[in-house]
């Protein structure tokens, strides 16, 4: 029973995320596709601590630990820091 | 069920590719990119394969999704109209490419597919003679007793991307100085908490690496990640002259490969045999250091760094 | 199938349920914003119920424990993705550029 629910669960996971390409593609700010970006790094820790569960491969735990672990990067050099031009958006 | 996980990844994969590179806008092929990387690093654990995922998750989390973000923010900067631009034009060689390249898939694949499994000898050999040395991880294993050589020159070619990288590194003296960068609130905290974190799971790659997946690669992809992310945030900042310390990092991992190899040789053994688990434990570490050092260099596009803020 | 595999596959299965609702608030609720809620709350929400789920399954304190610490850690970066991003979008309103 578990045996299937797993991989269910993972092609459920899967097909929420194909379906999350939709804001990707159609936007329309750039934050709009970074959102869908942490869409897809959340959805994968999970798909990937699922993988180790039903694959009984305990390294992908580690995997995902990564991914989550190094998740804010991205964000963090999509924003870079606000520097004293046109995209910061702080009152002065 | 297994078979249908496998082929939605795949699709999922080849869907994302051609969506990446087809661009439609710069920054809608870079997410896509990132995206990419994540289904990769499902396909690898799928395969079986949890080395190769965790170097996916280090390098394309950590390192390359963010180079590319900084370029692409360095790009809106000096020229704007090339971003707002909505379709590269298509080289006229992509078709006999992309046609050439399926070919060559194709009769690959064809080949794996007619090749007769052989009882894999070899790699019964090598599993057998790997427990004797102590290295459970038949990854580790051979990258550092059979095919340490090669691994040796990876290091090397690390090490000769960064030193040709520099050449370039020179006209970037001509930009201002990065302006002081004001701190925003959260990114300390996720510093202080990311920062240590991940010094002690690079270190546990880097002695897990031994028995399971994990190894010198890993961990010092993941420990290059924190210095992206010390970059990115402002607290190291380029620099221009190339000081002791990320030099002593730099060739740390040849010196003491090289080292060690050589030395090994004054006491009657062939070149690069490791003489013991020690050994192995050093090399790496040393490696892990070089390799992380050259990454975060690379990424920072300078020569050295110099730490500021608080 | 034992008491904990269906509190097990109940969990998992919520969790399922909230991994789509932040997908249906990505895709439907109308600006930046809101579609901030949508995902990093429910979506951390449904990484809890899932973690759970796979610790009863994993049966070992070492497993519950990197869960618990791979939860925590997404927790932290939904956090400060969501607030960089909504900075980012919230510059580029007042700046009057849709890029």
């Amino acid at each position: 029973m578990i045996d299937l629910l797993l991989p269910a669960l993972i092609i459920f996971l899967l097909l929420n995320l194909a379906a999350g390409m939709v804001r990707v593609a159609r936007g329309p700010t750039a934050a709009d596709r970074m959102l869908s970006a942490l869409l897809f790094g959340s959805t994968t820790v999970a798909i990937l601590l699922i993988l180790a569960e039903w694959m009984g491969e305990a390294a992908l735990r580690n995997v995902a630990l990564l991914f989550v672990m190094l998740a804010a990067i991205v964000s963090l050099a999509f924003f870079g820091m606000p520097r004293d031009d046109a995209d910061d958006g702080d009152e002065p | 069920m297994n078979l249908a996980v496998d082929m939605l990844i795949g699709a999922g994969l080849l869907v994302l590719a051609w969506q990446t590179i087809s661009g439609r806008s710069l920054f809608r092929g870079i997410v896509l990119f990132v995206v990419f990387g994540l289904t990769m690093a499902l396909a690898w654990a799928r395969m079986g394969a949890p080395d190769l995922a965790l170097a996916e998750a280090a390098i394309g989390a950590g390192v390359t999704g963010a180079l590319m973000l900084v370029a692409f923010r360095r790009l809106v900067r000096i020229r704007p109209d090339q971003c707002a631009q909505p379709a590269l034009r298509r080289s006229r060689l992509a078709v006999p490419v992309a046609v050439l390249a399926g070919g060559l898939v194709g009769v690959i694949g064809l080949a794996v597919v007619a090749v007769e499994r052989d009882p894999a000898l070899a790699g019964l050999a090598v599993t057998e003679a790997l427990t004797d040395s102590g290295l459970g991880n038949p990854i580790t294993g051979v990258l550092l007793l059979y095919r340490n050589l090669d691994t040796l020159l990876e290091v090397a070619v690390l090490l000769a991307a960064f030193l040709a990288a520099r050449t370039v590194f020179g006209e970037d003296e001509s930009r201002p100085p990065t302006p002081a960068r004001r701190e925003v609130p959260l990114v300390g905290a996720l510093l202080a908490i990311i920062v240590p974190l991940t010094i002690l799971i690079a270190t546990h790659l880097l002695l897990a690496g031994s028995r399971e997946p994990g190894g010198a690669f890993q961990a010092g992809a993941v420990l290059a990640a924190s210095g992206v992310l010390l970059v990115l945030a402002g607290r190291l900042q380029p620099a221009t002259a190339l000081s002791a310390g990320p030099a002593f990092g730099l060739t740390l991992g040849l010196m003491l490969f090289s080292l060690v190899g050589l030395a090994v040789m004054a006491f009657g053994d062939p070149l690069l045999a490791l003489p013991g688990l020690w050994a192995v434990y050093l090399i790496e570490t040393a490696m892990m250091l070089s390799i992380a050092m050259t990454l975060v260099l690379l990424f920072a596009g300078a020569s050295g760094l110099r730490r500021s803020g608080p | 199938m034992s008491a904990s595999e269906v509190l097990a596959s109940l969990l998992l299965l919520t969790g399922g349920l909230f991994y789509l609702a932040g997908t249906v608030g990505l895709l439907r609720f109308p600006d930046v914003y809101s579609r901030l809620h949508a995902l990093t709350k429910a979506d951390n929400l449904g990484l809890l119920l899932v973690c759970s789920g796979l610790s009863l399954l994993a049966g070992t304190w070492r497993a519950a424990a990197l869960l618990a610490t791979i939860w925590l850690l997404g927790l932290l970066a939904a956090t400060v993705s969501a607030h960089l991003i909504a900075r980012h979008a919230r510059a580029h309103d007042a700046a009057g550029d849709k890029r």
